[in-house]
């Protein structure tokens, strides 16, 4: 991933070429991105410009309380691929995973990048931040990861939390959250930041989000959690290929039945698609081939915030997650009580309109009535 | 004296149950009962939907059994039942429905609309806006007996006819039979084959029957006006006759609503078991068939095709039996579109063909019979209602269609075996 820089003297247009990419394989990769932004097709040539000539701003990226998992989803491709090429138009200055620098040389390069593209720089961050005890749970360089961020973020442009644990804390905030892991947007609030949850994110949507940012130098709409409204717009569920299922009631109820096999619907088998926002359903992953329910198993719900809590990832949306049995019974007592209520006094209304029954004779059914 | 709103609010509330309170609130206006609805599928006119037509008692459910309801009818806020209103609404509830039930099958969430309009009728009556041909029939059925004012004499002239042409006995007021037949008035009057019929195939089956001198009406416009006071009254007549001639079983005629009322309300009107079972006679004919004490000979050849009443085979579930029947005399008949539980209603039902008001609506949604029948090519249609029959008779001289409309049971007793 890490180019060497010295190719820098390049366009993008040669560089594309030098990668055996055609300038309509670009277009067409700028069309599918209009087309994923919900952005207008005249869009395209826009983008394409954007793309050719966009100053290649400085990323930084920080890895915290994570697993690299998120790191290991973009970098995933077999071949060089056009997702790669977007990262390629970005200086990506500090990586720690896969700079090659090391030590003291690492760090430098954060500093200077960070001097050197003041106010203009992007901070990319996966992984959530521990805070309890002044932070000391993760440390880089003897650097606090809290410390860091804080440092970092105060030059950027915006901030691109990445995979559920920068935006939503992920495992590292799901109880009992020994360390006091948080995520970016409780502790930044200043610059704008961007959630691309997911454990880990679709690769598509990292590259959507970076290329727009390139495009229109800012970063696209977001909805009620910060996350980009064009690719977490959809429930799992309204676009899964298994919907027709759910809604003729038919449900694979383990995983070696007849529904199974028959490629049911796996919501009693607890799949989170109903209640998750995410593009699984349509982008897919590994280059288009696939997603979990489509290899049969339920969506874990993992764009989601709070999803590591959720209850059993086997439990149907419907169970409830907590302890919930004493409430319940108070819940149906009173429910009952006030259904008896309800209906002794609509009872009472039925019996005195009884009471002042109106009795039809022959006299209503003549000429004067 | 109470105002006629007010009698009819008081009689919704006295109607509204468990059942309707869970329709009100559970349906979802999708609409697709106005697609099931030949009012409305003939006219186009959206206020046929069948739920629209329960609006004042759905009025009177959401000010009096619903929390919002209630509370905006504190402030004043909700619409109560008004003279306005039912008159507007008697148009719908009377002239544009024949209870035919076509709507309760198609409902996605399960609602019985027909029930909420039978039931909606109830304040109408009391509040007085039913129609006037309604009304009249009704009177001659608690005065006279009979909503066509038929009386003993008559029968006892058809009695009589009847015996010359068969030269068996027609058995009346026969204690002790298991089976006492009733009838209707339009098959006493205009259909008088039906009960020759009955004496041919019961003579040659052996039964046991006989009929009611106090007790030979069938028909009930008392739950066609909707009033369950009238409706019980009509009723335990009938029981009253079948008591006193100690009969096991009670056979409702070619009549569909005679069914629905005797079968399924009556025992609820009268608030207490009957002491003999109702059948309805297609039942029994099949039930005979099965035993084989109903053997015919000789096939028709003509196409034909079966027109199935509403209240025999919604209501009844009685789909399978005209089949049997039919297929025993008949090599080539054949079934018209929707046939069975989803056939569509002959558009006279329900008491509208009593409502001479709505002679032109009921003559614009035979279309969709006549409409089944051309796509068929037939020239012969069976049915087992006389309330049907007359009106698809009259649908087809009106059209000037060339289709013949025979009584099943008349149909078999032709084909009698020696």
């Amino acid at each position: 991933m890490l180019q060497p820089w010295n190719k820098n003297g390049l366009t993008v247009a040669e560089r594309l070429q030098a990668e055996g990419i055609s300038r309509r394989g670009f277009l067409k990769f700028c069309a599918t991105t209009a087309s994923m932004m919900a952005l207008s097709p005249s869009m395209v040539p826009a983008i394409a410009r954007a793309l050719e000539n966009a100053k290649r701003p400085s990323v930084i990226w920080l890895s915290f309380q994570e697993c690299t998992g998120c790191t290991e989803s973009l970098t995933r491709s077999h071949s060089p691929n056009l997702e790669t090429l977007i990262l390629e138009q970005v200086s990506l200055d500090y990586h720690h995973t896969l700079q090659v620098a090391s030590g003291e040389a690492a760090e430098e390069a954060r500093e200077a990048a960070m001097k050197e593209n003041n106010g203009r720089y992007l901070v990319v961050v996966d992984g959530s931040i521990p805070v309890d005890n002044g932070g000391v749970y993760s440390t880089i360089a003897g650097i606090t990861n809290l410390e860091m961020l804080r440092e970092t973020a105060e030059g950027a442009a915006a901030i691109i939390a990445v995979g559920t644990c920068a935006a939503f804390g992920g495992i590292g905030y799901a109880k009992p959250n020994p360390t006091g892991a948080m995520p970016v947007s409780a502790i930044i609030s200043d610059k704008p930041v961007i959630n691309v949850s997911g454990c880990p994110p679709i690769p598509t949507v990292i590259s959507g989000v970076l290329a727009h940012f390139l495009t229109f130098d800012k970063l696209p709409e977001v909805d009620d959690l910060g996350r980009p409204i064009t690719f977490f717009g959809q429930s799992i569920h309204d676009r899964c290929y298994r919907r027709p299922f759910y809604d003729r009631g038919l449900f694979a109820e383990s995983f070696d039945d007849e529904g199974a096999k028959k490629g049911w619907c796996l919501y009693r088998l607890g799949c989170k698609g109903p209640a998750t926002y995410n593009a699984c359903a349509t982008t897919k992953w590994n280059e288009g081939t696939s997603f979990p329910i489509e290899a049969g198993h339920p969506c874990l719900g993992c764009s989601e915030p709070d999803f590591w809590d959720m209850g059993g990832f086997y439990q149907p949306l419907s169970t409830p997650t907590g302890d919930v049995t004493r409430t319940l019974v108070y819940g149906v007592v009173a429910g009952a009580l006030i259904g008896a209520a309800a209906g002794s006094m609509a009872r009472t209304r039925k019996i005195k309109a009884q009471k002042e029954h109106y009795k039809v004779t022959t006299d209503d059914l003549e000429e004067s009535s | 004296m109470s105002t006629p709103a007010e009698r009819a609010t008081n009689a919704f509330k006295e109607q509204i149950d468990g059942p309707i309170a869970s329709y009100l609130s559970s349906c979802v206006h999708c609409g697709m009962c106005a697609h099931a609805c030949l009012f409305y599928t003939e006219t186009e006119d959206p206020r046929y939907t069948p739920i629209n037509k329960v609006e004042p008692l759905r009025r009177v459910w959401k000010s009096e059994y619903t929390f919002f309801g209630k509370l905006a009818s504190k402030f004043g806020l909700t619409k109560s039942v008004t003279d306005e209103l039912l008159k507007e609404w008697e148009l719908l509830i009377y002239d544009a429905c024949t209870l035919c039930g076509r709507c309760s099958m198609v409902c996605p969430v399960g609602n019985d609309i027909a029930y909420m309009i039978r039931k909606t009728r109830e304040g109408m009556i009391a509040a007085g806006y039913a129609p006037r041909g309604l009304k009249d029939a009704t009177y001659r059925a608690v005065t006279v007996g009979s909503p066509m004012g038929v009386k003993l004499p008559a029968l006892k002239a058809q009695i009589k006819h009847v015996e010359k042409d068969t030269g068996l006995k027609v058995p009346l007021d026969v204690e002790g039979a298991d089976y006492m037949a009733l009838l209707s008035s339009m098959e006493i009057m205009n259909f008088p084959e039906y009960i020759e019929a009955l004496t041919r195939l019961f003579d040659k089956a052996g039964v046991s029957w006989t009929l009611c001198s106090e007790a030979f009406e069938a028909t009930n416009s008392g739950m066609q006006i909707g009033s369950s006071d009238i409706e019980g009254e009509l009723i335990q007549r009938i029981v009253d006759g079948a008591e006193k001639l100690k009969v096991k079983y009670v056979i409702s005629p070619e009549c569909g609503h005679a069914y629905y009322a005797l079968r399924w309300e009556g025992p609820n009107v009268i608030g207490k078991k009957y002491p003999f079972e109702v059948v309805h006679i297609l039942e029994l004919l099949d039930q005979l068939r099965a035993q084989g004490k109903l053997k015919v000979e000789g096939k028709l050849d003509q196409k034909l095709t079966f027109h199935d009443p509403c209240q025999i085979v919604r209501k009844g579930g009685v789909v399978d039996e005209p089949r049997r029947l039919l297929n025993m005399v008949s090599s080539n008949f054949v079934e018209m579109e929707d046939a069975g539980v989803m056939n569509w209603c002959c558009g006279g039902g329900g008491g509208v063909s009593a409502n001479e008001r709505a002679e032109p609506l009921k003559l614009t949604v035979f279309n969709r019979k006549k409409s089944q029948l051309e796509k068929l090519g037939v020239n012969t249609m069976v049915t087992a209602c006389a309330n049907c029959r007359i009106n698809l008779e009259e649908g087809i001289e009106h059209t000037n269609m060339d289709v013949e409309v025979v009584g099943l049971a008349e149909t078999l007793a032709e084909h009698l075996a020696d």
